[in-house]
């Protein structure tokens, strides 16, 4: 079976690094993906205009040619969101793979309107034995003083390969929010590009990540800052453990033109076991003088005295742990107002301490 | 008595917003003068703008110091002409000693070489005074001084320039009583008849040691009031609220 | 504010030229007989023949790096490897050539031997030409000598070492260096050893459209201890230079060694220069490198801690002008229990120069209990120019401490108005905490060095900002 070289950094560093891609064999692509029906999807109809017509131009970034060309040619979902005005209850979109459904393949767009306002969450999940593929696009397009958060948990099944890449333009004085819960797919690889060419624009995203067993997480985030006095924030915190591996990939990249603006970034992975193996490379590239950019990154594992402090209390090793990553992840959790999701994303956390540990 | 510094009719925009209304004051030699006004009012404005920082602009009016139009010079031939700021929140510069600045700056300002030894013992015996610990001379320019640190480097630095006026742009906030007791004395040992003092505070702490001859009101960009050490008793008496 | 640009500020007396007086200059280009006569001039053992030949079979089988500045206008048909200046090695200042004495006088070379340094090599074009040390280290059993002496002297020293820190496969420009190195220090500091006060080797590299290709190799061996500095310049030729030294250096046990560099290259200059260390338990190597010059840079150092409890710092700025990529950094890979990295990195980029910070830092399975901290700051003095952190965190175990920071911005208007009410101009201003920003750097050089790097930044400076 052929290697697939996915997920390539926007700058080149040097090869022995292996950073600038991630190379996966025996990824299965399916030729015949059938149809998907097991999607919920929830939305107030007065705002709201859904339609199948969606975007099928190339992306600026993207997982690679293979896998784009598969959603822009080949989807079996295609949604196309159109938001006007204030929208109060939630946008969900809920796909649940399974024996009958098990391959995905979706192309999702989201317009923003001007001075528009909405939360979508958009979940992945899948029964817990089944074997089947994900590979999707999510494209947002955020026009003038449109504010728009994207609630997006990835809770499929460690046999399954997820993909998927976003791309998101963002008009003057938007802001865009995206929430990431990536604990799902046996390789979970997301690419993120963010265009921010508006004035005042603003993109935010916080990202948890989990990987145990052999996953391997692949993210590489790419923001792009053309707008003055725009802004992007990135933090991610995640937590491995048994034999799991990750990529984090980040670029805040300040072109001509941009002053003012400011970027910062942070990662922070906790390694839960001597074998987990953490690689991060925070870009900051710079083509404009009056910018402001920050990025940190840190890596290591639990500390030994909150361990030692949890446990004075009565919990096992393995509770305390389990603590310590709910105590991580919680900055974010809170901000999931959505109690079924939640619950459900605690109830994967846990499962991740109950298993061979 | 001699005139040191008249402001006339001064109009300041910061950020495009217009701060300062139309301010009038005179300084004459000797005298100690003493801005008041809540939060916002254009005290800060007023220090900056006789500086001429760039990010102040000034739209209307002019300033006149010892008979010279200084309205347009530039921040460092203002501060070579004898006006010194000590700053509300003074910048922290890595990699340059506490010494090393007061050196170049003291023959920035003086324009004459300065003699090393003698000038480390005016320094010291100045730390001395304001309960400056002399160890921090070769520590990098303010980083990672505490207010009360960084405050009293700032008096240091205006009794080693000896300026012919001193703004103080609320040196005393976030001081303890002690601290405020010596930044007075500080203020006080570099006073005399041929200097003046111009000190922009929101509170009357300071004043208790240091007796003005002006106090002048300032709310929303223009003076309101002016009078003598009475009208700062009156302010910490009863507010600003009449004023408003 | 308005700026002023130069396009070509005044470099004194780094630009000075000599008339291109070589003894020898090979032709232009890089095959197998063009080899040969290298090594035949250079009157090699058998071993080192073949060595240049492997490494030769070695640079054409090798790619160009698909990363990084480009360098595609490096025509090896243009350059010439081997250039033998018109004299021999002289352990007497006064017995080297006039031009060549005057290029160094004009550096200050014999006058910081006289005031600050224990020994002194110098090197003009593929050759060294001068050679001293102390006496009293001669006592002590130190070898400081060029390294084509240290072949023939010391073969099983070298044998031993040569090109193993470094392997000739490791990229292309590191096996062209094996093909035709020549020059360079070899220094050998025995056991328990301690050198107080620096040795220096100076490259200057004359000859238009040459390359230098100096070797340095260095052995700290167990509880010695060693300051080690080099300096480079270059005046400025129309056509590309090319200099592709190799540093190698073995600190053992206990020892520790600080290497310093001071690059001036000019800018005309492509420096892709390989320099590694391996460092055994207990001991420590402090790299401390300012970059000013070249007009594209590619140089990494990289220390491989293998020792239990091994120390490395690296200390670095660089200075990017018009018309220069200098890609910098640092790599370290821990490889042993309880080592420790410390990176602290500064750029300053100007005229529309280009500052890279790309470096790795891997902490492999067997290296429990290790620390890292990286901090990275960029300095961007105009619109035009660009800075990039590309930097890669490879953590392979779960118990390390790791912490990598970054900053990129500007001199901040505040701090400039700050001191400009000091009464100091607003081109002082930004020269003076252009300065503060290296003092961390210079303040790691000896004071010469320091008060070259103030001269070299405020060189940089002029005309450049104001």
């Amino acid at each position: 079976m052929e290697i697939l070289k996915l997920n390539e950094t926007p700058k080149r560093t040097s090869r022995n690094f292996n950073i600038n891609n991630i190379k996966l064999e025996n990824v299965e692509i399916p030729n015949n993906i059938g149809k998907f029906e097991n999607l919920a999807l929830i939305y107030e109809k007065k705002n709201i205009i859904v339609s199948e017509d969606v975007e099928i131009s190339k992306l600026t970034y993207g997982l690679g040619e293979v896998l784009e060309d598969k959603v822009l040619k080949n989807s079996n979902v295609t949604k196309k969101l159109k938001i006007n005005g204030k929208i109060k209850e939630d946008i969900i979109l809920e796909f649940k793979l399974d024996k009958n459904n098990t391959n995905l393949i979706e192309n999702i767009e989201i317009i923003a309107e001007e001075n528009s306002q909405a939360r979508i969450i958009i979940k992945y999940e899948s029964e817990e034995e089944i074997l089947g593929f994900h590979n999707g696009i999510i494209r947002v397009n955020a026009k003038d003083n449109s504010i728009i958060e994207i609630i997006l948990v990835n809770l499929i099944n460690k046999k399954i390969n997820n993909f998927i890449s976003i791309e998101n333009t963002l008009s003057a004085n938007s802001k865009v929010d995206y929430k990431i819960v990536d604990f799902g797919g046996k390789n979970s690889i997301t690419n993120y590009y963010s265009n921010i060419l508006g004035e005042n624009a603003s993109n935010t995203i916080n990202t948890i990540y989990l990987g145990t067993d052999n996953q391997v997480i692949d993210i590489n985030y790419i923001v792009e800052l053309r707008g003055k006095k725009s802004n992007v924030d990135i933090k991610a915190e995640g937590a491995l453990k048994d034999i799991a591996k990750k990529h984090f990939k980040g670029t805040i990249d300040f072109k001509k033109g941009c002053k003012k603006a400011t970027g910062n970034e942070t990662e922070n992975c906790m390694l839960l076991s001597d074998t987990a193996k953490s690689i991060a490379l925070p870009m900051l590239l710079c083509s404009e003088e009056e910018v402001e950019g920050n990025h940190s990154s840190s890596a290591g594992k639990v500390g030994e005295k909150e361990l030692f402090y949890i446990m004075s209390r009565g919990f096992s090793q393995k509770e305390a742990m389990k603590l310590m990553v709910r105590a991580k992840f919680n900055n974010l959790l809170e901000k999931i107002y959505n109690e079924k999701i939640k619950e459900q994303i605690l109830t994967k956390i846990d499962d991740a301490f109950n298993t061979n540990f | 008595m001699e005139e040191l510094l008249q402001i006339k009719d001064l109009h300041v925009n910061a950020e495009n917003k217009e701060i300062l209304k139309g301010i009038n004051l005179k300084i004459n030699k000797g005298e100690i003068h003493v801005i008041m006004g809540p939060n916002g009012s254009g005290k800060t404005t007023t220090a900056n703008a006789i500086l001429n920082n760039p990010m102040y602009k000034k739209t209307n009016g002019s300033i006149i110091f010892n008979g010279e139009d200084i309205t347009n010079s530039k921040t460092d031939e203002i501060a070579r002409k004898g006006i010194f700021m000590s700053f509300q929140s003074p910048e922290e510069i890595p990699g340059i000693s506490v010494t090393n600045f007061l050196k170049y700056a003291k023959n920035k300002i003086t324009g004459e070489p300065v003699r090393i030894f003698e000038f480390r013992e005016e320094v010291k015996k100045y730390m001395d005074e304001l309960c400056m610990n002399s160890n921090n001379m070769e520590r990098s320019l303010n980083v990672g001084f505490s207010e009360e640190k960084k405050k009293k480097n700032e008096i240091l630095q205006m009794l080693v320039l000896n300026p012919k006026l001193a703004i103080l742009d609320e040196t005393d906030s976030g001081l303890d009583v002690d601290a405020i007791r010596t930044v007075s004395k500080g203020i006080q040992m570099y006073k005399n008849e041929n200097n003046a003092v111009l000190i922009i505070t929101h509170n009357t702490k300071i004043l208790s040691s240091l007796k003005p001859d002006y106090v002048h009101i300032l709310v929303n960009g223009k003076i309101v009031k002016t009078g003598t050490g009475e009208l700062a008793k009156e302010i910490e008496d009863n507010g600003y609220a009449k004023y408003k | 504010m308005p700026k002023t640009n130069v396009n070509e500020i005044n470099r004194n007396i780094y630009d000075i030229k000599n008339k291109d007086n070589y003894d020898f200059k090979i032709k232009k280009g890089l095959t197998e007989d063009i080899i040969k006569e290298i090594s035949n001039q250079k009157e090699d053992p058998e071993w080192m023949r073949e060595f240049r030949l492997k490494a030769l079979e070695i640079y054409n089988k090798l790619e160009l790096p698909t990363w990084g500045p480009d360098i595609s206008e490096l025509n090896m048909d243009e350059i010439a490897t081997y250039v033998k200046p018109k004299t021999k090695l002289n352990s007497n200042w006064e017995d080297v050539p006039e031009d060549i004495k005057n290029t160094f006088d004009k550096l200050g070379i014999p006058e910081a031997e006289k005031k600050s340094l224990a020994g002194v090599g110098a090197q003009y074009d593929s050759e060294v030409v001068y050679h001293s040390m102390k006496e009293e280290l001669i006592k002590q059993g130190v070898i400081y000598t060029d390294m084509e002496t240290a072949v023939k002297k010391y073969p099983e020293l070298v044998k031993e070492h040569f090109m193993k820190c470094v392997p000739i496969y490791d990229h292309k420009f590191v096996a062209l260096h094996g093909a035709v190195w020549s020059g360079g220090s070899f220094v050998y500091v025995p056991k328990g050893v301690k050198v107080d006060i620096p040795l220096q080797s100076y490259f200057r590299l004359n000859s238009p459209e040459s390359g230098q290709f100096e070797h340095t190799l260095i052995i700290v061996d167990e509880g010695a201890s060693l300051h080690f500095i080099e300096g480079c310049s270059a005046p400025k030729y129309n056509k590309v230079n090319l200099h592709a030294g190799c540093v190698e250096l073995y600190v053992k046990d206990n020892a520790y060694l600080r290497y310093s560099t001071i690059e001036n290259w000019s800018k005309n200059m492509l420096n892709l220069n390989t320099k590694k260390a391996i460092v055994g338990k207990n001991a420590q190597v402090d790299w401390v490198t300012g970059s000013f010059g070249s007009k594209i840079s590619m140089l990494y150092p990289m220390s491989i801690l293998n020792g239990e409890n091994a120390k490395t710092e690296y200390t670095g700025i660089s200075f990017a002008g018009k018309g220069q990529d200098l890609d910098t950094g640092f790599k370290v890979i821990h490889n042993a229990k309880n080592t420790s990295s410390v990176v602290n990195s500064k750029s300053i980029s100007k005229n529309g120069g280009k500052c890279t910070y790309r470096s790795l830092v891997r902490i492999n399975e067997n290296a429990k209990n290790s620390k890292s901290t990286v901090s990275c700051e960029s300095l961007m003095l105009d619109d035009i120019s660009i800075s990039d952190t590309i930097p890669t965190n490879d953590i392979r175990t779960d118990e390390v401490e790791f912490s990598h920071e970054a900053k990129i911005g500007k001199i901040s208007d505040k701090t400039i108005f700050y001191l400009m009410s000091r009464g100091i101009s607003e081109e002082d201003a930004k020269a003076m905490i252009v300065r503060g920003f290296a003092y961390p750097i210079s303040k790691e050089l000896p004071i010469e060095y320091a008060v070259e790097m103030n001269n070299l930044i405020n060189l940089e400076l002029e005309g450049s900002i104001g």
